[in-house]
């Protein structure tokens, strides 16, 4: 303490309270934590959460389990600037020249192996355009384009169901809605782009 | 903003108001002593005369002050205690502030997994919690450090914390260090006053107002988790939190200790702590450990996850991974 300067009463008033205080035994914790949750085995009963929760952003339902059973996924189309295709992609021809530069060229994918990079229609379904399409030509909806993912990037996927990539939104309790590939990884160009930190760390002294 | 204005008097035309000397806990008690030396009829003008507004006001913090410490309260004085906090913040600051006291949920365990191959060094999950918790701006403290290590480096105590590029950068790697939440916390042993303990879901909490701070803690710390107010901490009013928590992101004084604490005011509402929501790259996984079916649970089953510095036997609810 910096100011010693407390009357003796004050002092006596400190002790007395510091008496009582009970014992402490919470903290030894015999066998350790990691014990603990492989002896905990009952699912959690999400109903003893008080606070209402309910799904944070519009979402859909996803098409497979996780081991807590069902989970919902962020939607897309919403998010997307050029939704519906169909607009422009209606089947009537184009007659400007450079149109697919002038429509979409801000669009430079950077995506597979230099040898083989992927073309637009691995994952856009030509006659479709509002849907994706898998290697299969089974045609997916642009909310789930974690399944046309999936199809080449088993591993991620497999930890994205389980929880060990992306990640929930919102709440660890309640329903789980967990975010979609495409909601962090641009599918043109995947890779997380280098920038500024949003804030700086100062020394950190010893004292602190 | 000079925080001491709104922290010692709002009312600049109170002839009285000390603007200088800002009114905490350590002042209250000093004037109270000399008051009581004096006679109860001199209380008022204790700590600066002034600073205590009103009856109301003095009423509230006389309460304040010979409150219990809060493991000893019933749910009833917790709840005095909160209420009467929310009016002194109103009188005192003019803030609203919801201060709530939610007990830990039953079946409940916190856990934090870090993903080591994902964090990418942004640094989002500070100023989030820099934000969330109301942390000082003016010592400009943060809970959270992300340290940026070369490849082959395995502990981040020879990594560089105080990066500022652009990031990520080639050959590294990124590892956020926070509270640990240890099971078997050395920090709660070395508090003379019991004035940090951890919670039955695994929360290491303070009670500020128990705090001496005489830092024990902090060297008793192997994961630099606890962060220590020099002065009053500076919250602009626009900035500030106002849903707190009494164990959590409510307004500490100087001379008190805090640290993470999972955002307690978050977490025990089912939500995820502010670092946790803002990351992202899903570097932060959170959930109960007690829940075989919980994303922390599937991380610990099937990653190759390791805990910091596990020989010390502090037993941390913090895992590091790799994919
Ligand atoms: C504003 C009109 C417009 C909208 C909306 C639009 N496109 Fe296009 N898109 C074009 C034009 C014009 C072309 C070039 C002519 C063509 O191929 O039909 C084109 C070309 C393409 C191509 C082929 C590019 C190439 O290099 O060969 C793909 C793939 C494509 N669009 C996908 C989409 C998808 C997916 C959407 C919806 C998310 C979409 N477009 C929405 C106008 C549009
Ligand atoms: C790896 C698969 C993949 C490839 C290859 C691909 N796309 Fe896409 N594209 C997607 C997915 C998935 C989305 C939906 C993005 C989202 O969820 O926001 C999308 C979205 C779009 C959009 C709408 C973007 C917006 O925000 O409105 C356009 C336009 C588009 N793609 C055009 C193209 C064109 C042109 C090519 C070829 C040069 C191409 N795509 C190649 C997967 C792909
Ligand atoms: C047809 C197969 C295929 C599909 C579909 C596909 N990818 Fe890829 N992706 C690849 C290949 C090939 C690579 C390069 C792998 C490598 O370099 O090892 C790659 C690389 C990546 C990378 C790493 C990028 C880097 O530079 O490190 C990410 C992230 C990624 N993909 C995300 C996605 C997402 C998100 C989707 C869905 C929108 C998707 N991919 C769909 C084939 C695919
Ligand atoms: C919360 C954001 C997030 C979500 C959601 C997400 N990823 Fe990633 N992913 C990352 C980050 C961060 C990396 C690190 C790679 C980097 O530096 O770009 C990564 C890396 C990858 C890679 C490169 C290989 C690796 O493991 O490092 C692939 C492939 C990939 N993700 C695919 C996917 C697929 C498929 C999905 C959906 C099923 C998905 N990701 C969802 C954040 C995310």
């Amino acid at each position: 303490m910096k100011t010693p300067t407390l009357n003796h009463w004050l002092y006596g008033i400190w002790v007395a309270l510091l008496i009582m205080i009970p014992a402490d035994e919470a903290y030894t914790a015999e066998g350790g934590v990691v014990d603990t949750y492989k002896n905990a085995t009952a699912p959690f009963d999400e109903n003893t959460v008080d606070a209402a929760l309910s799904l944070p952003i519009p979402s859909v339902l996803v098409t497979e389990r996780y081991q807590g059973g069902r989970f919902w996924v962020e939607t897309r189309k919403d998010k997307m600037q050029r939704f519906k295709c169909r607009q422009c992609h209606n089947n009537k021809p184009v007659k400007v020249t450079r149109a697919a530069e002038i429509a979409h060229g801000q669009i430079a994918l950077k995506h597979g192996s230099e040898s083989r990079p992927l073309s637009c229609y691995t994952c856009h379904k030509k006659d479709e355009r509002d849907f994706l399409v898998t290697e299969q030509g089974t045609k997916i909806d642009m909310d789930h384009s974690y399944q046309m993912c999936g199809q080449c990037h088993f591993r991620q996927k497999k930890d994205w169901v389980g929880g060990a990539h992306g990640k929930r939104i919102s709440y660890w309790a309640g329903q789980r809605v967990v975010k979609n590939c495409t909601g962090c990884h641009d599918p043109h160009s995947p890779r997380f782009k280098k920038r500024w930190p949003v804030i700086y760390s100062p020394p950190l002294s010893k004292s602190q | 903003m000079d925080p001491r204005k709104n922290k010692i008097c709002k009312k600049p035309e109170e002839k009285d108001c000390r603007q200088t000397k800002p009114c905490g806990r350590r002042e209250f008690l000093k004037g109270a002593a000399k008051a009581a030396a004096l006679g109860g009829a001199a209380m008022l003008t204790g700590c600066g005369g002034g600073m205590l507004g009103s009856k109301e006001e003095l009423s509230l913090r006389w309460k304040e002050y010979f409150k219990k410490h809060y493991r000893l309260m019933t749910q009833e004085e917790k709840e005095g205690t909160v209420r009467r906090l929310e009016s002194l913040a109103k009188i005192q600051n003019g803030v609203n502030i919801q201060m709530s006291s939610t007990a830990p949920i039953d079946g409940v365990l916190f856990g934090y997994a870090f993903n080591v191959t994902r964090c990418e060094g942004y640094m989002e999950c500070v100023a989030a919690c820099v934000k969330e918790n109301n942390l000082d701006r003016k010592s400009n403290m943060q809970y959270i450090r992300i340290f940026e290590m070369e490849h082959g480096q395995l502990t981040p105590e020879v990594g560089n914390a105080k990066f500022y590029h652009q990031v990520p950068v080639e050959d590294h790697f990124y590892m956020g260090v926070q509270c640990n939440q240890c099971q078997n916390a050395p920090c709660v042993k070395a508090c003379p006053t019991k004035a940090t303990w951890q919670e039955p879901d695994g929360i290491v909490v303070v009670d500020y107002d128990w705090c001496i701070g005489c830092r024990y803690c902090i060297a008793a710390c192997p994961y630099y988790g606890r962060r220590f107010n020099w002065n009053d901490p500076v919250v602009p009013e626009e900035e500030m939190t106002k849903k707190q928590h009494y164990l959590g992101n409510r307004m500490r004084g100087r001379g008190q200790m805090e640290k993470c604490t999972f955002c307690v005011q978050r977490s025990r509402a089912g939500r995820l702590p502010a670092c946790v929501e803002a990351c992202p790259t899903g570097a932060r996984v959170f959930g109960n450990l007690l829940d075989p079916d919980s994303e922390i649970r599937f991380v610990l089953k099937n990653k190759k996850v390791f805990r910091w510095k596990e020989d010390l036997g502090t037993d941390p609810k913090f895992w590091y991974f790799v994919d």
